[in-house]
Order: C-alpha cells, then structure tokens, then sequence
C-alpha cells in the first residue's frame, strides 16, 4: 500500500549523480526517491504543498557505503577500548583515545573495579603500540590492574594481544619463550605480548573462551547497525562471514524488522566451504535476501597483512628485509577457485593486501575471463595496497574493481615509510589518484573494527594523505578531490557490491537513503572534512537521528 | 598436580598436492587405535562407506572408533570443542593447511597440558618437491614447511624414478641436512608409532631455519641419559634443587619401583610422571631433554643434581 509521498527540504543536497548534482528538496515515498530538484520542481509532489523542513539547515549526501567492514565492529563495544585515538560507540559516545600506557593503566583499572567478582577476566581492544610511540604494554604494565584477575588487551589488528603475569602463570607461557609468538621481554621471560596460534590457544582454553568467538546476538547486530546510523553509513557489508544458520538465522530476523536501521551485504567466507558448497549456499540464501539483506558475494582471502609482514611481495620485498608474507590460498588453487565462482557467475571480492598477491588475483580473474568472458563481472580487489600503476591498467582492462583501505595512510603509514615498504612504495599506497585517473572503478574503506567505522575519516584520509605522525605519502600524486572522495564513500562502494542501481546517489528511483550531515563537506577546508558532525540517516526514508551518549 | 595423561599430537604436513588426503584416508581405513583426525577439507575423506557409522556435516564417526572433523575456517574452536568433548581419543591427528606451517600447529601441542606434541610428519610429492622447493612463489612456503618436521615422507614414488627420488632427497636436504626421509609405498600402512620411533628426538626446541640464529643464541639445550631408575622422593628434591634457567626438561625415565617407564614433564617448576603409552619407550632407562636459558650452568653442574636422585641400587 502507497505511503504518503514525503518532501524534504534540506540546506542542500549533494546528489552525487552527476545529471544533477545538486538540489534542495527531494520527494520520497514507499521508501524510495520519486524526484529530486529544487522547491518548485518539486512542490508538486508534497501533499498540499507542505514540505517537511527538519532539515532546512542540514545538508543530504547520498547514505554512505561501507564496502568494507565485519560485524565484528557491532561485538567490541561490550568491551573497554584502549587505542590511541577517539572513537564513537554505537551509543555515539565519543570514547577519547587513550595516548599513554599510564592512560591505558588508569582505564583498565576502571573496567577492573566495575566488575563484580574477583576472577572473571577483563578484556579490551584497540590497542596498538605504533600509536604511543613504540611503546610495549608489558605484563609488569598490565599487573598495575591486577596481580589475581587476568587481564587481556587485543591488539587492533586483532592478531596480537598483551596479558598479565597471572594469566602467564595460569597458562605455563611464562617460560615458554620458545614458542613462536609469546615474545620474551628484557628479563628472558615472556613479556606479555602473544602473537601466535599456541598461544591463542592455550589463554583462551584457560580464561574458558575467547569472548569474541561466541555466537553472534541480535544486540551485537543491532550495535552494528547503530553504529552504522552514527556514521551516516546507510549500506554496510560484513565482509567474511561463514555465515553458519545461525548467523544467516540472525540476520534474516534483524532485517526484516521494520526499524533495522541499514542495508546488510554478507559477503559468503570462501575458506569455509568447497566452491560447491558455497555456490549453492549463496543460490539459497539469494531467496532470502529482503531490501535491507544482500547476499551474492564471495570472499577469498590470498595474503595476510603488511604490517604484519604477513602480506606477499613482489621483489624486492619488505623494506627492512623481512622475509615474505604467506599464502592463505595456494598460489595454483586460486586461478581454480576464481574459475569456478566466475562460471558460476559469482561476484568475487578478493583480500590481496601486497602486490604480490594482487599480481596473481589479477593472473587468476584473466585465466577465467579468457576461458569464459563475462561482462561486468565486476571481481573487486579489498584493500589491494600495494599495487601499481601497471597492475591498475590491467586492472581497468579486465573490468576489475579495487576497493582501497584509505585509513591505513593515517593509522599504518609511518610504518609503511620506515619498515615496510620504503619511502618511494609507501607514496603509492592506496593509491586512489592512480585509480582515478586510469578509470578503475573504486571504493575506500575502513575495514571496521580493525580502524574506525567513519566515511568521512576515510574520505578525509583519502584527500589529505597523512600520516599520524604528519607524514604526507604522495598527496601530490595520489590524494583525490573532496568530491572523488565522497564518491568513493557513496557511488564508488556501491558500484563495487552491484548495488548501484539503488543505493549510491540521490536520483530518481533509488533508495531513499541518506547521510544528513550538519554541514557541506564540499564547502570545509580539506583537513577538516573528518570533523564535519553526522546528524543522523535517512534508510527507505525512515529518518534517524543519531544517538549521542 | 596430576593430570590425566595427554593425548599425543601427529601433525601432517606438506604442501598442497603432497598426499595429505590419501595419507589421512589409509590412516583412518586401516586404524588400529582410537584416532581424531582434523582435516581441512571434508569433501576429500573417502573412507569406505561400510566403515561410517555417522556423519552430521562436521564430523564423521567411523565403526573402528576413529573420528574426522572438519575443520572449516576455525581450526581453533574445532581442537577446542574436541578436546571439551569429554570423548577420549588415542591420538589426535591434524592437517596443517597445504599453504600452513605444521610448526606453527605443532606448537599447541607444546603448549596445551592436554595434548603432548608426538610428531611433525610432512609429505613431499616425489615428482614435484623439487620444482616447489625453488618455485618463485611458494619456494619460502615450501622450505618452511620442512624446517621443524621429524621426518619426510615421499609420497607418490611409484610415478618418479630413481633419479628423481634422489633429485628429490637432494633438495629437501639443502632444507634440513638432518630430517630422516622415507618412501611412502603405495600399499604398506602408515604406522605413526614406527614414524614417531625415528624421530631423534621428542622435544626438539633449537630452530633450524636460517633466521633463529638469535633463537639459538638465547637458548641451550641439555641431554641427560643414564641408564639407572630415579628414586621418586629424591627426584622430588633434586627438581627444586634445578636451576630457574632451566625452562623445561622432557622424556622417558624409569623409576625404582615402578615396572614400566614413566613420561617426565617439567616446565617452570611444575612437573609430572606419567604412564607411559607403548609409543614413548626409549631404549635408554633415563632419557630427558632440556632447555634453558642463555646462562643455564654447565652440564656438569645440571647432571650432578638429576644424579643424586638416582636410586641407590643403581649407583655402582
């Protein structure tokens, strides 16, 4: 049954369509776009005439899309967080970073007194040493919190965590600097810092569980998509997902309620499943995708991380020598795997961090295309870091996407300059003015939780290319303009998930969804465009302003 | 604290193509002891039918005792919930990834009081290992995953020749000059208790790769063999008596009274005996391995403790 039609009028409205780019007033209804234009083109359409102007002094930009997020981001926050820089919750509380160990400590020691009784251990995320200067957390830093609980801190890059001696000693790892990732500290005993698997292992059969490894609730779901409405991201993907029933159970119930509050693209974890198993998975849950749930991608992941060293590099390698990152794929399984989705006709998204690893995903999607040309397949590189201007033509030659992690110039990029990669690498690192100039199509993006959920921050590393020590990695070259920026915060991800016939921009037909900010990014100076303040979303033109704890 | 003795460990190894499921298929067909097997790609187990007596999509029950699970994309929660299961198992054995380091697995068993660490076996494609180890990809993948394993098996033989068998050994060993490599024949059974006898060593804590130069420089390894029996409550003194610099000591010992030899673990200050399971008799009564910091004293000095714990009788 046809709703009312709705006319909002707003301070302005960025379109990001560029037939017409902008507007002031736009008419929406059954949750879609009828018409987008200024108040007397659109007057018609407002039911006798009266136009809903709660945002006369706002500015609309198309929802925002992250094409690169997990629903990780939506279970953190029941934990205390400890990295160095500010971040809004899903309540949108703005929790400041903490710059200093002794700040770290203070709190722990917090979180430590809230809690009840005396064993349950206190965890927390987001911590990361190249944010305090190089500085360790040391189990000795770690028992100012306590000497009896065990205390646990989660790196943000979620690969590496710092315990208490209490949790050393529980475990036997206090001695056992022998094993690959308990790193031992000045005093030949393990120092806290646990890296590898075994140690993983070993804490969190012995603390009784990993406590982000449980089942997935409907609250965390609901985080999720608050914090989406915090950031004014109307579209967000989870973007490798076993996607077990339970969760495909979850999510099914979260979307289909009438106030879930963003668009929810999974994209199917490959590892999990043999090529057959995941095609026919993804043909069974395409029927249960609703306006708000998008099934249809797949997720192959080929390398680890350059920060970690974990990422594959072509000669010369690491910058500091290190030796080469590691497969996740087998380099002669992939050119099979990316067949069989190809013919298949599934859209892939393909995690290469180094250039290596680009390099044989892009040897991988030719093989196929030859084999089986396929318009418009759009196989979309995630965060593709490295690569260069040759593997960006080959790229727009086999119709690739790349979806770049922006963020990582600001949070990472001294350490890309200094160790990974050298000066002259480091300047093409997520280089989006080479995208934008060879005519990949192309998105940027956060990766949340690893770094903030927050398109403008992203938008805003993209234009200003620095890093967090001030550091500026080829901004000649590589930075984009405020408008290719939003751009690939809004059309540029949408066009990377096969949803930009509806989401994306503001015109005629689409999704009535859109990020309402409390001024114009295109009017900011650059360096100011993370601080422009998010009011709310509109999402299927229910409008919601965003919580501020 | 006693605990109920640990399940030993077989890791398999070997880059992908080397074998590892056709192994893994004989291992469980022809299984004389209750093993769990963790396996990464579920689709591949091909056990004769008449052998299953369950499958629920994650786990395969077999009627000689023997489970399979599938370890999905969470290899850590599937060893975990095994072990939680309250189903007791002879042996675990885990399938490292094609492109994994079985070391990196392996290491859970050094680490886990449940688990005792037994072998890292690695298969090597007879026709193939010798292009994979000096291929520009996964050259380093390939060369890594032999640098902490107990012993090689060559798989598929019966496709290469002489020269390429020894073609084949020549290039594993510019990896590790020192891992005992077998042929894998297509019709003897695998027997992980023979494999886990040619191992030098059960603890094996020294690096081998080119880069744990600094590891070695930072750890000292001691050896004690004697051919006597420990007196258990002079053991228990002499262990306090034991330096700090020594991290860990591990083996076979007899022990005055006792018929049969008994497992010793000690790391840090906390040690147990246990029963022996047949696999872990040594031919030396006395037979621990340790490992100690880069000041650890003089053999000397560690031999001259562990030898006041022998039992009287013995000493001649």
């Amino acid at each position: 049954m046809s709703q009312d039609t709705v006319v909002f009028a707003a301070r302005k409205i960025v379109t990001m369509n560029p037939s017409r780019p902008f507007a002031t007033h736009v008419a929406v209804r059954d949750g879609r776009i009828v018409a987008v234009g200024d108040e007397v083109e659109i007057a018609q359409f407002a039911k006798g005439g009266a136009f809903d102007d709660r945002f006369a002094d706002k500015v609309l930009l198309p929802g925002f899309v992250e094409g690169h997020s997990h629903i990780m981001e939506g279970m953190m926050w029941s934990l205390p967080y400890v990295g160095a820089g500010d971040r809004r919750s899903p309540e949108g509380k703005l929790v400041a970073g903490v710059g200093s160990i002794d700040a770290i400590v203070a709190r722990l020691k917090e979180a430590e007194a809230a809690i009840g009784d005396a064993t349950t251990p206190l965890f927390a995320w987001g911590f990361d040493p190249l944010h305090i200067g190089g500085r360790m957390l040391t189990r000795q830093d770690l028992d100012r919190i306590s000497t009896t609980r065990p205390v646990m801190v989660i790196h943000a890059s979620f690969h590496i965590s710092n315990v208490n001696t209490i949790i050393l000693e529980q475990t036997e790892l206090l001695r056992a600097t022998d094993i690959s990732g308990v790193v031992a500290g000045a005093d030949g005993l393990a120092s806290g810092e646990l890296q590898g698997i075994a140690a993983r292992f070993r804490v969190f059969r012995a603390l009784g569980g990993n406590p982000l490894s449980g089942n997935l609730t409907l609250a965390d779901v609901m985080r999720y998509a608050n914090s989406a409405c915090v950031q004014g991201v109307t579209t967000i993907t989870d973007l490798h997902n076993d996607l077990v029933d339970q969760t495909v159970d979850l999510y099914r119930t979260a979307t289909t309620q009438p106030d879930f509050g963003v668009r929810l693209v999974p994209a199917l974890a490959s590892v999990s499943h043999s090529p057959e198993q995941a095609i026919a998975k993804i043909a069974a849950l395409r029927e249960s995708n609703n306006d708000k749930l998008h099934y249809g991608i797949v997720k192959l992941v080929v390398d680890g991380s350059i920060q970690g060293f974990t990422a594959r590099l072509r000669w010369p390698g690491y910058h500091n020598g290190a030796p080469n990152g590691l497969w996740y794929i087998a380099p002669e399984q992939l050119p099979q795997l990316v067949e069989t989705y190809h013919k298949a006709g599934i859209q892939l998204h393909i995690h290469t961090n180094g250039d290596e690893a680009t390099e044989l995903a892009l040897d991988a999607i030719e093989a196929a295309q030859t084999a089986m040309p396929r318009p418009d397949h759009r196989h979309t590189l995630q965060h593709c870091q490295m690569a260069d201007a040759a593997q960006f033509r080959r790229m727009k030659a086999l119709g690739v996407c790349a979806n770049l992690f922006a963020n990582h110039i600001y949070y990472w990029g001294d350490s890309h300059y200094e160790l990974t990669m050298g000066p002259e690498r480091a300047a093409r690192l997520d280089a989006t003015g080479t995208a934008q100039r060879i005519g990949v199509p192309f998105a940027i993006h956060s990766d949340a939780p690893v770094t903030p959920l927050a398109p403008l921050f992203t938008a805003w590393c993209a234009v200003n290319r620095v890093s967090s020590s001030g550091r500026k990695l080829g901004s000649e070259i590589e930075a984009l303009t405020i408008e290719q920026a939003l751009a690939a915060v809004t059309i540029g991800p949408a066009h990377t998930l096969k949803l930009d016939g509806m989401i994306g921009s503001i015109e005629c037909g689409k999704y009535a969804d859109f990020a309402v900010l409390e001024d114009d990014p295109l009017a900011v100076a650059p360096d100011k465009l993370k601080d422009v303040a998010v009011w709310g979303t509109v999402v299927g033109g229910k409008v919601r302003k965003a919580p501020r704890a | 604290m006693r605990r109920a003795a640990p399940i030993p460990v077989t890791v398999i190894g070997g880059f992908l193509g080397a074998g590892k499921t056709t192994f893994l298929n004989r291992l469980l067909a022809t299984a004389t002891a209750r093993y769990a097997v963790l396996v990464n790609d579920f689709g591949e187990i091909n056990v004769d039918a008449a052998l299953i007596e369950r499958h629920d999509g994650t786990t395969l029950s077999l009627s000689n005792g023997c489970v399979c699970c599938s370890i999905g994309s969470g290899f850590l929660e599937t060893l975990g919930r095994l072990l939680d299961g309250g189903e007791r198992f002879e042996r675990i054995i885990i399938e490292a990834s094609g492109v994994g380091d079985p070391w990196r697995i392996a290491e859970i068993a050094l680490v886990e009081p449940d688990l005792r660490l037994d072998g890292v076996i690695v298969l090597a494609d007879a026709t193939r290992i010798t292009e994979l180890i000096h291929d520009r990809r996964v050259g380093d993948t390939v060369r890594g995953q032999f640098a902490k394993c107990d012993v090689v098996l060559l798989s598929k033989s019966d496709l290469a020749d002489e020269a390429a068998l020894q073609a084949a050994r020549s290039a594993i060993q510019t990896v590790r000059p020192d891992v005992p490599i077998d042929v894998l024949s297509r019709d003897t059974r695998p027997d992980l208790l023979l494999i886990a006898r040619s191992r030098r060593s059960r603890f094996r804590a020294e690096g081998v790769e080119e880069d744990s130069l600094d590891h070695e420089k930072n750890f000292k390894r001691w050896t004690y063999r004697r051919d006597g029996a420990f007196d258990r409550s002079r053991l228990a003194r002499a262990i306090e008596a034991l330096p700090p610099q020594l991290l860990r000591l591990k083996g076979a010992c007899r022990v005055s009274g006792e018929v049969a030899s008994l497992v010793f673990q000690m790391v840090s200050s906390d040690w147990s005996l246990l029963p022996a399971t047949s696999e872990d008799l040594d031919p030396a009564p006395i037979a621990l391995v340790g490992i100690g910091t880069s000041d650890l004293p003089s053999d000397a000095d560690l031999e001259a403790i562990l030898d006041g714990a022998l039992a009287r009788s013995f000493v001649s």
